[in-house]
């Protein structure tokens, strides 16, 4: 078993806040990893640093043995790390299928060819329209994504992260405001993208159900630092963290 | 089908462009051999008004690619094009050089001043940025008019006495300036238009729109917008060439932050981000500025500021901008009216 992804004594503080506390964790490739935790846990600025949206204040990240901690964030989807938003973070103005044509073409090599129509550049439109009868917007695909209700936004998210391909997902919360019949849908989508491509998926879910289904490791976060980490089974019979978070539930 | 018909309308108006200077000296009982020879008429005083429009459209154009689709707020645009003025006329003056090189030089220059503010770019961005710019283009016209370099710009005057190659003669060699500037100016848009369509103006757009989600879908957005800027500085530089070039003398007032409101104004009537909006914008401008002063005298500049100001009032997208959102309206409008009527046959 080897390990796509490690932080070592990761940090982040904001002035006296510290929002992650030196946390230390390896994800093993091709794992289901769920991190939970309570509202303000850490868990968004824990991604946060891992996609390079925010420099840590300490500490270092690897991803396949490669320290990544001060790379740019715009080389992840490069190296194969995708991540969706917590709060849906598209383009608001242009079409769906724009939005997830450009997530394609961003892993590409066409990026500056400067005066060729981007529509002659076939196999991002293919790559598009894939990803979008996955994640089932093929009726909605022309639609500015600003006109979509929320679910589909959701959809669109979890598009845009599919469609660059990417080995390492880092998805934070993904059915946060969806309706709960979309639920188990969105999840088995996410669960055969896996199955099909050998990828590793990290997870953010406040929904118990879903991680304990779905997970092979749970981290659980709690003011910032890992309070315990194990399979499903474990972590619902840990006493501290039933105590801190789960209160009661899943004995 | 739809593909095709914006080119047959830009066909269509290139050609009345290019009949425009025989159909203006028919209309006034010219001869075209008098009007090929050059001698003076209504024809010819329209041919000069149409090349000023020509270059001010390239100028309006080229802050569109900055501030409409690339979403870079400068106020440094005035700057972009008086560099290309001041070198055509300094070199061709000062330094003896000819017109070969000069061009060389102007677009080197271009370049060198999208290099220059990229670098600010990457550095700061938004409204930091344009007060950036605002502040370069500033020291750019003191410098310009400094006593010292009076002797090479002219200084408060102007630069005149521009030695210009025969067979650009603006007043003898008029119809070729013109046909020489209409198709610059056609070659400029149907380029941006290209360059909007391509892989690198499409992340441009994306950026403008949520600049954090284009870098963390992979893309270096600095490195697109850097792309627009150079395109937009090295058009702006080689306009104002083209200025120096025509006018007798280039006035100091094109280095000045005016010249640059100027330009805002074009794009905001015309429709920012349209392209083809921000052209006719320039259009519109020039021939408010030449006729209301015509008619109206010294109460002309407050004309044009009503008519600006009903026109980003009521047509917020200015112009061009505002009819294509009606149209699509429209024909959404349409689309909703037959699916009624194919739900009542049905
Ligand atoms: N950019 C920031 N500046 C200052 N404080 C921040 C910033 N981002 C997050 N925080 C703070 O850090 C703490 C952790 O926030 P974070 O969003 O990571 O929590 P979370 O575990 O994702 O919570 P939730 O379950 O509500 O999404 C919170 O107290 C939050 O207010
Ligand atoms: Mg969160």
């Amino acid at each position: 078993m080897s390990i796509i992804l490690e932080t070592r004594n990761l940090r982040k503080e904001f002035g006296a806040l510290v929002a992650v506390d030196d946390v230390s964790i390896r994800v093993e490739k091709g794992s289901f990893h769920a991190i939970i935790g309570p509202n303000g846990a850490g868990k968004t600025t824990l991604f946060n640093l891992l996609s390079g949206n925010l420099p840590p204040t300490r500490g270092h990240i690897f991803y396949k043995e490669q320290d990544i901690t001060r790379l740019p964030a715009h080389r992840m989807a490069h190296i194969g790390i995708g991540r969706s938003f917590q709060i849906t973070n598209i383009f608001p103005n242009l079409t769906v299928f724009e939005n997830v044509r450009l997530a394609a073409q961003a892993v590409g090599k066409d990026n500056f060819r400067l005066l060729s129509p981007a529509s002659r550049f076939r196999r991002y439109e293919e790559r598009a329209w894939e990803v979008i009868r996955q994640v089932g917007l093929d009726e909605r695909a022309f639609m500015l994504a600003r006109t979509l209700p929320h679910g589909d936004q959701r959809k669109l998210e979890l598009g845009m992260l599919l469609a660059p391909d990417p080995e390492l997902l880092l998805l934070d919360e993904p059915t946060a405001g969806m309706a709960a019949e979309q639920v188990p849908e969105l999840m088995s989508l996410i669960r055969r993208v896996r199955e099909t491509g050998d990828k590793t998926i990290m997870l953010v879910e406040h929904n118990m159900n879903v991680v304990m289904q779905a997970s092979d490791v749970i981290t659980v976060m709690h003011q910032g630092a890992v309070l315990a980490e194990g399979t499903p089974a474990e972590i619902a019979a840990n006493e501290i963290v039933q105590k801190a978070y789960l209160g009661g539930l899943y004995t | 089908m739809t593909r095709l018909r914006p080119h047959i309308s830009l066909l269509l108006l290139l050609l009345i462009l290019a009949l425009l200077p025989f159909l203006v000296g028919l209309l006034d009982g010219q001869s075209p051999a008098s009007m090929l020879a050059g001698e003076a008429g209504r024809s010819k005083f329209i041919q000069g008004l149409m090349i000023e429009i020509f270059i001010l459209a390239i100028y309006a154009v080229s802050y569109d690619l900055i501030l409409g689709v690339a979403g870079i707020l400068s106020f440094g645009h005035a700057m972009f094009f008086a560099v290309g003025a001041y070198a055509t006329g300094i070199l061709l003056k000062s330094a003896g050089w000819s017109l070969g090189p000069t061009l060389i030089a102007v677009v080197g220059l271009g370049l060198a001043q999208a290099i220059l503010f990229g670098v600010v770019l990457a550095r700061v961005s938004g409204i930091t940025f344009a007060l950036v710019t605002l502040g370069l283009a500033y020291v750019f016209d003191i410098l310009i008019k400094t006593r010292e370099l009076g002797e090479y710009t002219g200084g408060d005057v102007g630069l005149q006495g521009i030695p210009r190659p025969d067979f650009l003669n603006p007043s003898d060699e008029r119809l070729r300036f013109y046909y020489l500037m209409l198709v610059f100016a056609a070659l400029v848009y149907l380029l941006y238009r290209r360059f909007v369509d391509s892989p690198t103006g499409r992340v441009c757009i994306a950026a403008r729109e949520n600049e954090e989600r284009a870098r963390m879908l992979g893309f270096n957005t600095i490195l697109f917008k850097f792309v627009a800027l150079t395109m937009a500085s090295i058009s702006a530089a080689l306009a104002g060439m083209a200025y120096a070039l025509f006018q007798p003398i280039v006035s100091p007032e094109v280095a000045g932050l005016g010249f640059t409101v100027e330009g805002l104004l074009m794009v905001l009537m015309g429709g920012i981000g349209a392209l083809s909006g921000p052209m006719l914008g320039a259009a519109l401008f020039k021939f408010m500025d030449f006729y209301f002063n015509k008619w109206f005298g010294e109460s002309a500049s407050f004309m044009v500021g009503a008519i600006y100001v009903l026109i980003v009032l009521f047509l917020p997208y200015g112009l061009v901008g505002t009819w294509r959102m009606r149209r699509r309206d429209m024909l959404a409008g349409w689309e909703e009216l037959l699916e009624r009527w194919r739900k009542m046959m049905g």
